[in-house]
């Protein structure tokens, strides 16, 4: 029995998947955010599932993410090279928004006076220039002991091609700090380009000492209660780890949460015959969109916590998400000048929604649909929770409605509208901000929120299609139940192509796949990929090109040097032959291959029957439509309903307005023709 | 085919333009042979139509480049006539006269046909690393007296005519630069990108069909004339005025150079519309008036190896021009140097192989109306301009990068104070050549504003092998023999409003930083610290009220 679990802002929802008898299971409880490790265990036995059963237990967790972004992370120290303390705050000196007089950098999360010096030097041949000086760095711990920090980052110029002086000091530093949390940047990003490495490194260790309690504690919680499988972490590779990396490299886990959703996207889009998808994942505190071409979706090299422009570098390896604050517990409120605004600010599942009954009293998106009829206050969550539709009404009445002068049906359509428009943005992005026409993509709907939004959002961008996945409500997990195993390495190896010691490099490869084994929790099955980053000579970016065992064994630069011409090649409509090329990095990924799932199919029944009628606000806030509500798990393979409707199911509700068509694919999926579009 | 211009296909071809422009940056960037394109971004990729207007830029990069690419189409199409042009050309020009900057900023375009029809041109000017003359890296010195000591110059030519290269016009360009492995390639690079772009635009085009996409441009020029037209309109009319200088031409020392702020287009864009993309309508609505024969507006033959000295300062002095219409959107002023750029080359004297040595590094920005200025951080007219990392210098280079830090006091005081500049302290392992820049601005450093003090300018200092003291360097291709070390300072951002109002809070923190000295808090500030840094209440009010009175 497999199990997954992600921790959204507001929910926590499981799935498991039995292997014997291809049957899955789903639970959804509230998260608790002071306790979530006790959510964990709720959700469990909410589930009912045997816990004595469960081989693997797969976790994806917003814990790495949020203590950065809410800036919640430990008092950390850095130690660096004599000369390179201000390397992290001067970072790259650009200016990303060139004409903005107003930009801002990055804002360090250590501060110039926890950033200590010592005197050590390696040059970029490996050689060591300056030994490192134990006084100076024993000098740094005491000065940082007495500060009390918790967290120390130590990077090194040249420590990506001789990593002698980081491993000395992290040795000294433990002795001096044993209380503290080391990273060593050797350890977390093997690659030249010091700002990256450093601030990299900082991150892992600002958010180490917090992942690792929370990865602690929900192994021994997890224990307790009598599991006995194994713990693995999803990470932002889409891949997992064990809990053991994870505490070391809290970094992998950043995008954690959002990457369930999207494997899962591509894999619906993959099944319907769809290479191209656009996943919408809308939750309780935000709504996500990340696009798929060609059943894969989009990965980058490393990416910008907090935008490009400002962020914080993180250079690990990262499927590509959008991320606005739109979710169900999204707050709407009026500003200063008396218009209306709906988040950043989420109530989140603490207090929550005014409906939820938990102390809320700042009308949500959900109050908002709740108020319109969207939802049905008996039957929320399989009927688990009962909402407060009054409580819901007044809020958004003495909040919004009232100031506004607007009857509070008014007020939630417009609350509902302009949460909307946030996250056509989001999808927006994704699609036509890089020369995409959404119009050419179908929209996958996911997270508790989706559904009902998704049709409105389509609407706004003219997309044609969209597909409401089975367990749309427990997507996330779903699609971590299908996450492989997968560690990414990266080592700066920088030689001319024609005149590398390829014995040297197929003895790094081994000491990077050593490093993997000590990684990799699954023994069997696993498979490597290699990539050198090969560029001409004189240039600065790179191409990742596969390359076999063998090549590098038989040391067959005319076989790389090929594939690197064909690539360049494809990539940019020219190449040069002549033209000498230099290895930078190589990179190796090694994958645990996870069997593949197959869900069932669905049996045939054509005709949709509707289970009850209701009272609904579809666009039109003054007169409700009387409006067919269907159970999900009652739709066969193959039926057809029209809006408007709406279709109830575990943790969600699709809404379809008046004109579009949804017919029940045989593997489950909900497909939806919009109506007005193309 | 859809043709009709609803909302949507407005909205996704509003965004698909500058996606192109983006996307041929982004190749031409990732494709470079030299670190002026892949690192400093000194280049610009570009749509534009046959009147020269500007379809779509890529956005970061060099700001002044802005807009300045359809001069050289009207040129174009004025000498070979609309129908002098034809699918597979390229054309190559770096000329002075038309172009109006240095000649290593060499001009590859590409004509668009659609339906056998003349339509558009993609367009890259990147900076190429010599282009021959005097000296090698940013073009000569000023002491070159004319363009043709400056380096090669290529005017309007074909150099591939119809699909065909014309081998001996790359012949002469080849023997008669530095580094013709590095600049040729770059070349294929904006080719390579322009295709890209005219490849790009042939898919909206199709998709779309011709009257949609010209109709929808129209659209766009004109909604974006609006946006910046309703933000001027909210400003009080009047005359505004400004005034900065340089120490001197670069020539006849201290004969100081007078700038009065007339207009200029990164000035207008950053006060109007700072994050919107670019296109003809950013300006329609802005006259700029230069007398030729103006520093700003040189006459043909001047020399233009310097040319963009200038331009921050311009840009800068336009800005605060207008501190009084809206005293809560200037900021004080920043660096206002291109420079601060690091550069050194010679032989490898192990491997014979030439190398350069080329980064910028930014300085201090000035204070604002709400907050500090931000520190190290490129020019006005440098946008997303990276640093060269230490180690991938060290990498390629017999250098060693001894420091890059931030210098105490080097900001401008006020309640907001400036950035910091910063010292780049360099060690060459082998003999070679430095460029030094002159340092202008030392009698008009970065002004402050409302009160706030100015900051600290930079300039460049050498110390040879055996000397116990920095020296201050200027001059291009200056000799220098191995182990002597350089530093590259650059200055700090003006400060915003009184320093005496600013939080001692604020200030006890600066010290603990070390942004500031405990002496400069005292004497700058009136803020007394404790010997454990915490602030002396008492003391300060005193010493605030005295530094007040004398002021």
């Amino acid at each position: 029995m497999l199990v997954a679990i992600d921790i959204g802002g507001t929910f926590t929802d499981l799935m498991a998947f039995d292997e014997a008898t291809g049957r899955f299971a789903q639970a959804k409880s509230l998260t608790t955010p002071a306790q979530l490790v006790q959510g964990i265990v709720d959700c469990l036995r909410k589930s009912g599932v045997d816990l004595a059963v469960i081989s693997e237990l797969i976790h994806g967790s917003t814990t790495a993410i949020n203590t950065l972004i809410e800036r919640k992370g430990a008092k950390t120290g850095l130690i660096v090279t004599r000369g390179t303390r201000d390397v992290y705050s001067i970072g790259r000196g650009n200016r990303p928004e060139s004409y903005n007089l107003f930009f801002r950098r990055h804002r360090p999360l250590v501060p110039r006076h926890l950033t200590r010096e010592i005197d050590e030097r390696m040059l970029a041949s490996g050689e060591v220039l300056e030994p490192l000086e134990h006084a100076s760095l024993e000098e740094a711990c005491r000065r940082l002991a007495d500060e009390k920090v918790e967290a120390v980052a130590v990077c090194f110029l040249h420590s990506y091609v001789n990593p002698e002086h980081e491993r000395a000091a992290g040795e000294i530093v433990r002795r001096a700090l044993p209380g503290a949390y080391v990273s060593l940047s050797h350890e977390i990003l093997r690659e030249y380009r010091e700002f990256e490495r450093t601030s990299t490194t900082v991150v892992n260790a600002y958010i180490g000492p917090k992942v690792g309690g929370y990865v602690r504690s929900l192994k021994a919680s997890l224990a307790q209660i009598g599991f006995r499988g194994d713990l693995t972490i999803m990470q932002s590779n889409g891949g997992v780890m064990t809990p053991e990396v994870a505490t070391q490299r809290p970094v992998a886990m950043m995008e954690s949460g959002p990457v369930g959703g999207i494997i899962a996207s591509a894999q619906t889009g993959r099944t319907l015959g769809l290479a191209n998808v656009i996943s919408f994942d809308m939750g309780g505190t935000t709504a996500k969109a990340s696009l798929i071409r060609e059943g894969e979706p989009t990965m980058a090299p490393g990416y910008y916590v907090g935008g490009y422009a400002s962020g914080h570098p993180v250079m690990v390896p990262v499927i590509d998400v959008v991320e606005v604050g739109a979710g169900g517990g999204s707050i709407a409120w009026i500003d200063e000048i008396g218009a209306l605004k709906v988040g950043p600010q989420s109530a989140g599942a603490d207090p929550g929604p005014i409906c939820y009954r938990g102390g809320g009293t700042e009308p949500t998106i959900t109050d908002a649909n709740l108020v319109l009829g969207r939802l049905d206050p008996e039957d929320f969550l399989g009927g688990q929770m009962v909402l407060d539709a009054k409580a819901a009404a007044q809020g958004i009445v003495g909040k919004i409605a009232d100031p506004l002068k607007m009857s509070a049906a008014a007020a939630a359509q417009a609350i509902v509208d302009i949460a909307v428009s946030k996250m056509s943005l989001a999808v927006r992005e994704v699609s036509v901000a890089k020369g995409y026409d959404p119009r050419d993509f179908a929209l996958v709907a996911s997270g508790g929120a989706g559904p009902l939004h998704v049709m409105a959002i389509a609407r706004e961008l003219h997309i044609p299609k969209v597909i409401v996945p089975l367990y749309p409500a427990h997507f996330s997990a779903l699609g971590m139940l299908a996450a492989d195993e997968r560690h990414d390495f990266i080592r700066t190896f920088y030689a001319d192509l024609d005149g590398a010691d390829f014995r040297r490099l197929e003895r790094t490869v081994e000491e990077m796949a050593a490093e993997s084994a000590s990684a990799l929790a699954s023994k069997k099955g696993t498979e490597r990929r290699i990539h050198l980053d090969l560029r001409y000579v004189g240039q600065e970016f790179t191409l990742s090109v596969p390359v076999g065992a063998s090549q590098i064994r038989a040391g067959d630069r005319r076989a790389i040097r090929t594939a690197f011409d064909r690539l360049y090649d494809q990539r940019y409509a020219h190449h040069s032959p002549d033209e000498p090329v230099e290895i930078v990095n190589i990179r190796l990924a090694v994958i645990g291959k996870r069997a593949t799932m197959t869900l069932p199919r669905l049996s045939a029944k054509r005709r949709a029957q509707a289970f009850r009628k209701m009272q609904v606000h579809l666009g039109d806030s003054v007169r409700p439509v009387s409006c067919p509500v269907y159970r999900r798990e009652e739709l066969g393979a193959g039926a057809r309903l029209s809006g408007p409707a709406l279709v109830r199911e575990h943790g969600t509700t699709t809404v379809l307005f008046k004109g579009d068509v949804c017919s029940v694919a045989r593997t489950g999926e909900l497909l939806i023709s919009v109506r007005g579009a193309a | 085919m859809r043709t009709k211009l609803d909302p949507v296909t407005l909205e996704v071809i509003r965004n698909a333009l500058p996606a192109i422009a983006n996307e041929m940056a982004a190749d031409l960037q990732r494709t470079s042979y030299n670190m002026m394109i892949y690192e400093v971004r000194d280049f610009c990729t570009a749509l534009v139509n046959l009147d020269g207007e500007l379809i779509s830029q890529n956005v970061g990069g060099v700001s002044h480049f802005v807009a300045d690419l359809g001069v050289i189409i009207t040129d174009a199409v004025k000498r070979y006539g609309r129908k002098g042009f034809k699918p597979g050309d390229v054309l190559i020009t770096n000329h002075q006269a038309v172009a109006g900057q240095h000649l290593n900023n060499v001009v590859i375009y590409v004509p668009y046909f659609f339906k056998g029809e003349l339509l558009a041109f993609s367009m890259v000017r990147a900076h190429w690393i010599d282009v021959g003359g005097t000296s090698t890296g940013f073009g000569a010195g000023p002491e070159v007296p004319d363009p043709w000591q400056e380096g090669l110059q290529l005017d309007q030519l074909k150099i591939h005519d119809g699909g065909r290269l014309d081998e001996t016009l790359c012949r002469v360009i080849r023997d008669n630069i530095r580094f013709p492995e590095s600049s040729l390639g770059d070349m294929n690079s904006q080719i390579a990108s322009c295709k890209l772009g005219i490849r790009r635009l042939d898919e909206l085009f199709r998709k779309y069909g011709g009257g949609t996409i010209l109709k929808a441009i129209a659209r766009i020029f004109d909604e974006t004339e609006t946006q910046c037209r309703n933000f001027v309109a909210k400003l009080t009319d009047g005359v505004y005025e400004a005034e900065s200088f340089f120490d001197d031409d670069g020539v006849t020392p201290d004969e100081r150079v007078r700038i009065h702020a007339a207009g200029a287009r990164v000035a207008y864009k950053a006060i109007t519309a700072p994050l919107a993309p670019v296109n003809e309508g950013s300006f329609r609505a802005l006259e700029v008036i230069i007398p030729e024969g103006n520093i700003m507006m040189a006459r043909y033959p001047a020399p233009m190896a310097g040319w963009s000295i200038f331009v921050p300062t311009v840009v800068e002095t336009i800005i605060s021009s207008l501190a009084q219409a809206m005293p809560d959107r200037i900021p004080a002023a920043h660096h206002g140097l291109l420079g601060g750029s690091v550069v050194f080359f010679g032989v490898h004297p192990q491997s014979r192989r030439r190398f350069v040595v080329q980064s910028i590094e930014g300085g201090g920005w000035g204070g604002r109306p709400f907050e500090d200025g931000e520190s190290a951080t490129v020019s006005v007219c440098q946008g997303d301009v990276r640093n060269g990392s230490i180690e991938g210098i060290e990498m390629k280079c017999p250098v060693l990068v001894k420091a890059r830090a931030l210098r105490r006091d080097s900001a401008g005081a006020g309640k907001f104070r400036g950035g910091l500049g910063i010292d780049m302290e360099v060690r060459n392992f082998v003999d070679g050549k430095w460029n030094f820049e002159r340092a202008n601005r030392r009698g008009c450093p970065a002004w402050g504003l409302w009160g706030g003090g100015p900051g600290e300018s930079g300039g460049y200092y050498l110390r040879a092998p055996g000397e116990s003291e920095y020296r201050m360097m200027h001059g291009s291709h200056k000799p220098v023999s191995a182990n002597s070390e350089v530093v590259v300072r650059t200055g700090g951002g003006g400060g915003w409003g009184e320093p005496l109002e600013r939080d001692p809070e604020r200030v006890r923190w600066d010290v603990l930083e070390e942004f500031v000295s405990k002496d400069a808090a005292r004497d700058l500030y009136g803020v007394a610290l404790r010997e454990d840094l915490s602030v002396d209440q008492a003391a300060t009010r005193d010493l605030r009220r005295k530094l007040g009175r004398a002021a």
